[in-house]
């Protein structure tokens, strides 16, 4: 198997430049998957804000946060080559490896923690932190919030539970005091409302 | 589709929201590359999952940008080919009658090197994770009459994992066992079982330069060299 991209192309970026923020975020995304490190550049202009506000709700402690941040760039650039615009849009993909590298860092260090301190830890370490009623104030974003809104009370307080302080549903049904099923089932049905919201459909 | 894909098909908006253990995790990623509803409701629900991230956007330290530009330009990027290969029913029929040639040839010449089989019953927790994010990650599906597996391979850290789901029990005594067929031979990578009719491992390899994959069966004490039909086959 053959590395097919010897080249630096360093003109692409001037196409983008005229293009929506949308569009300029998926091509200098593709710009950067054929190798060229000015592009990539302008994709952490278009994402950086996304990616680390993502991860430092999810892991909250800032200096891990950046680290966590300059990981996950490292890696949206190695595998810029393989991102296919028809699987989802390039702002998807993003905060998708985000979230997903906030949330092994959060999930390492638990058991890390666990481990080296059983018998002090308690299982959730902030508990006057714990509600989505808390996270959902610091929510500034008036489009998120009025989705939001839409969801009924029980879907999302787990919703939030999960993207934003990266719980799994089991520890959203202890959190909520409700069968696991249930949070399996809350989750699905405020995301399946959050899509009919926002009319995304792929 | 049973009872238990039943049950994996719930778990797309847990899992796009990253909501799951990592049991669970393994599973459904076993599972959801294989089904069209699945797949298309994890791309919605990572759209969604891209809002709500939007919702909670925080200007990052403002030095962070040159440490990440200065280790990009260190950092080589992935081959931007997947070399997915399906092999169907039917071509999976032909090439029955070639691989065993393939395999009589190479029998003599093969070393078979011991230290790479293990038996992996129940102590299987292997983490795939590094060889799925592996940059030369090279990812090869095999459709058999029974089931899909799945074969994984990174050169660069010499481990291959395999993921399948729906496969028939090998039965007592036995293992499937996956081989790698290279140019000059054909030797052994690995002998798992399946749990709940899938597995999920990952396998540590010797350098190796495969052309395709072959499963069969065999005593779960292993084989030099394969002894059972082709169950499933795959070339790269």
């Amino acid at each position: 198997m053959g590395d097919v991209n010897p080249f630096r192309r360093r003109g692409d970026t001037d196409g983008p430049a005229q293009a929506s923020e949308v569009d300029r975020t998926s091509a200098t995304l593709a710009a950067a998957g054929r190798g060229n490190e000015e592009a990539f550049g302008e994709f952490y202009d278009l994402t950086a804000s996304l990616v680390y506000g993502v991860i430092l709700k999810v892991v909250r402690d800032p200096a891990m946060a950046e680290e966590v941040t300059q990981e996950t760039f490292v890696e949206l650039w190695r595998l810029a080559p393989r991102y296919d615009a028809t699987r989802g849009s390039a702002k998807s993909w993003t905060a998708t490896i985000a979230h997903r590298r906030a949330v092994d860092r959060v999930r390492s260090e638990q058991s890390r923690r666990n481990r080296e301190d059983r018998d002090h830890e308690r299982r959730t370490e902030n508990e006057s932190d714990t509600t989505a009623e808390v996270v959902i104030d610091r929510l500034d974003h008036t489009r998120v919030r009025n989705a939001l809104d839409a969801l009924s009370d029980t879907q999302r307080e787990a919703v939030t539970l999960a993207y934003y302080q990266g719980r799994t549903y089991r520890e959203v049904a202890l959190l909520l005091d409700v069968p696991e099923g249930t949070a399996k089932t809350r989750i699905r049905d405020g995301l399946i409302r959050l899509r009919d919201h926002f009319g995304v459909d792929s | 589709m049973n009872a238990n894909n039943h049950d994996l098909h719930h778990l797309a908006g847990a899992y796009a929201l990253d909501a799951l253990d990592a049991e669970e995790r393994r599973a459904f990623e076993a599972h959801y590359p294989t089904c069209d509803i699945c797949i298309g409701e994890v791309e919605d629900f990572r759209e969604i999952g891209a809002i709500l991230a939007e919702g909670v956007e925080t200007a990052p330290p403002s030095d962070l940008k040159t440490q990440i530009m200065a280790e990009v330009g260190q950092t080589r990027q992935i081959s931007p080919l997947e070399s997915e290969t399906v092999v169907d029913l039917a071509e999976q029929r032909q090439r029955k009658s070639r691989l065993p040639l393939v395999l009589a040839a190479a029998a003599a010449a093969v070393v078979v090197v011991i230290g790479l089989l293990s038996v992996l019953n129940g102590s299987s927790e292997n983490d795939t994770e590094p060889v799925l994010a592996a940059p030369d990650a090279v990812v090869t599906n095999l459709e058999g009459e029974v089931g899909s597996l799945r074969i994984v391979w990174s050169d660069e850290l010499d481990m291959v994992a395999i993921f399948g789901n729906d496969l028939a029990d090998p039965g007592v005594g036995m293992a499937y066992a996956l081989w790698f067929v290279e140019a000059d031979g054909v030797t052994p990578a690995a002998l798992f079982t399946v749990d709940d009719d899938m597995v999920r491992i990952a396998e540590t390899v010797d350098d190796i330069d495969p052309i395709a994959w072959g499963v069969t069966i065999e005593p779960d004490t292993g084989s030099p060299q394969p002894t059972g039909e082709i169950l499933y086959l795959g070339e790269l």
